[in-house]
């Protein structure tokens, strides 16, 4: 085991390198240029490769096409990158190409401020490209360290549910440094509960079960397997098709074979909501950090307080939003992305209030000053967009 | 070390914060502590605003952030005017050259000529950073080892060794002095 101190980005890209990811495809932007980087140092280390492209959507057509090669392949932007992935996203999700897509989430809108912290692509997150009938898996880490292992997991989800898989991370967790550890031998991986999925290889003729079937091999090309892969609505063969019936089997099969093995896929840390608490915080990535030490912290001073921490984030589990109570949805924006789906899953009799920071994190004397206010009920003088009850 | 120890370096890009930061966040990992570093600053390459946020901890650290300083090295005018707040019982190192601390606050304020010391000694300004670190090693006695801060520095810093050596030699005697 390596114990180092580094930041996401080489978190990441060392998490890529373990689960087999040997080709990068990308375009620098602020806060994921590291990731890119550091790939074109090591991709070339473990006999991989590293492409720079013209652009995102091309970075992602790159990826795609190197996935259908045969190779685990990822690549990585900011908010203004994402946004134009949506093309090729579609080719990715449609056709059924595993792959992995890192999110390092800045200030926005548009080019907001470079080098600071967002969280403005929840939404974008769950519709990253055009057309729906089709789900999502989403995933955040808060930490270097998660950052890392949520790398390796999210190749494991993409080969087994055969998609793309996005990591929305934000800026303190790709540019933050913090001590990591490293696995250096299979053992090791395991010992860290790693799990890797190798590339295997549709034998074809079907390129698609019209059920929610999953650990279905990917189409690889030049493989002799029959099975074709097309963007355009297919049959199971993969074969380009305008019968409606076709397309209903296909949108069921994007949308169930997620839907239907979310207990795959759903990861979340709950602190102090077993007895029922008042008041309950609900946060992702960075922000969470300081939610769970300002709710010890109350807790310690006799606050009802309990938090829920999201790691997947979509699908979103709607199942852990158990207890009435009121809700605050702390965000690293303004327009609080994740009140709604909060609003959405909580039970009758419960509320929900927004706690919205954009380009810094709270702190912990905010977030206990928001505590006591909601739990006696009062208002307190705050800018709109960082206090309002839903 | 149970307690949690937080560390705010801020000053202009140049001055090497990131360096003490990263530095001190290394030395932690090598004394078997958690740490987080934060780094935020403006868009200029030299010259514009700098500031890490450095917590070390036996347990998981949680919040990243720095709000109650054990230690606040501020070396610039721009960094103490807007942290100065934060400190409530911490101890505060400013540079002179930079900084006129406000006597009136009840907390500790503790000078440390670094740059003075890296042109006088050593030639460059170049080196204050080292003669900060020296000085923090000082100041954290009990907390980090000064070998430990001293590896991470060199780690850290790739160039200059006999310089930077020489300057954290420095740092840590003027400290020793307080």
């Amino acid at each position: 085991m390596r114990r180092t101190l580094d930041t996401g980005n080489a978190a990441i890209t060392e998490g890529a390198i373990i689960a087999g990811c040997r080709l990068f495809a990308g375009y620098p932007i602020t806060p994921a240029t590291e990731i890119a980087e550091n790939m074109s140092r090591r991709l070339p280390q473990v006999g991989g490769y590293y492409v720079q492209a013209e652009d995102e959507m091309t970075a992602l057509h790159i990826c795609i096409g190197g996935s259908l090669g045969g190779l685990k392949t990822m690549t990585a932007t900011s908010g203004p990158g994402f946004i134009l992935y949506a093309d090729p996203m579609g080719w990715a999700l449609g056709s059924e190409i595993p792959l992995v897509v890192v999110n390092a989430q800045r200030v926005g809108p548009v080019s907001g401020i470079t080098g600071a912290p967002g969280q403005g692509e929840f939404y974008m997150s769950r519709y990253p490209t055009q057309g729906g009938n089709y789900e999502t898996i989403v995933l955040a880490p808060n930490s270097v360290q998660e950052a890392f292992s949520i790398t390796v997991e999210a190749f494991y989800l993409a080969e087994r549910f055969r998609m793309p898989v996005i990591i929305l991370a934000d800026q303190l967790v790709t540019d933050g440094w913090e001590s990591l550890s490293i696995p250096e031998t299979p053992e090791e991986v395991e010992a860290m509960g790693l799990k890797v999925v190798p590339r295997r290889i549709n034998k074809g003729p079907e390129f698609y079960p019209a059920t929610d079937e999953i650990d279905i091999p990917p189409v690889v090309l030049g493989h002799n397997t029959g099975a074709a892969c097309s963007d355009w609505t297919p049959t199971p063969e993969g074969y380009d098709t305008e019968e409606v019936d076709f397309q209903h089997k296909h949108a069921y099969r994007l949308i169930y074979k997620v839907r239907n093995h979310k207990d795959l896929i759903t990861r979340y840390e709950s602190y102090f909501v077993d007895d029922n608490p008042e008041l309950i915080l609900v946060a992702y990535g960075s922000p969470s950090r300081v939610v769970i030490s300002a709710v010890k912290q109350a807790r310690e001073k006799g606050m009802k307080v309990g938090a829920l921490r999201l790691i997947s984030l979509w699908p979103f589990p709607d199942e852990i939003f158990k207890v009435q109570a009121k809700y605050l949805s702390v965000e690293l924006n303004y327009d609080g992305q994740l009140v709604r789906e909060v609003q959405r899953a909580m039970p009758k009799g419960s509320e929900v209030h927004f706690f919205g920071k954009c380009g810094e994190l709270p702190t912990v004397a905010e977030l206990e000053e928001m505590m006591q206010a909601l739990l006696a009920g009062k208002e307190i003088k705050a800018r709109k967009w960082e206090w309002e009850a839903w | 070390m149970a307690k949690r120890t937080e560390v705010l370096v801020s000053g202009f890009g140049g001055q090497g914060v990131v360096r003490i930061g990263q530095t001190l966040s290394t030395a932690a990992v090598y004394q078997g502590l958690n740490t987080t570093m934060l780094v935020s600053h403006g868009t200029e390459t030299r010259g514009g605003y700098v500031r890490t946020q450095v917590v070390m901890a036996s347990d998981i650290i949680d919040s990243p952030v720095v709000e109650n300083p054990d230690y606040f090295v501020a070396l610039s005018k721009a960094a103490y005017n807007r942290f100065i707040s934060l400190v409530k019982e911490g101890t505060v190192i400013y540079d002179p050259a930079y900084v006129e601390p406000d006597a009136s606050l009840p907390i500790k304020q503790i000078p440390l000529a670094a740059r003075d010391t890296a042109v006088k000694e050593l030639g460059r300004e170049l080196y204050a950073n080292a003669v900060v670190l020296g000085a923090m090693a000082r100041m954290m006695t009990g907390l980090v080892d000064k070998e430990n801060i001293l590896k991470a520095m060199l780690e850290r810093i790739p160039r200059f060794h006999e310089e930077n050596k020489k300057a954290f030699e420095l740092g840590y005697a003027l400290m020793s002095k307080e």
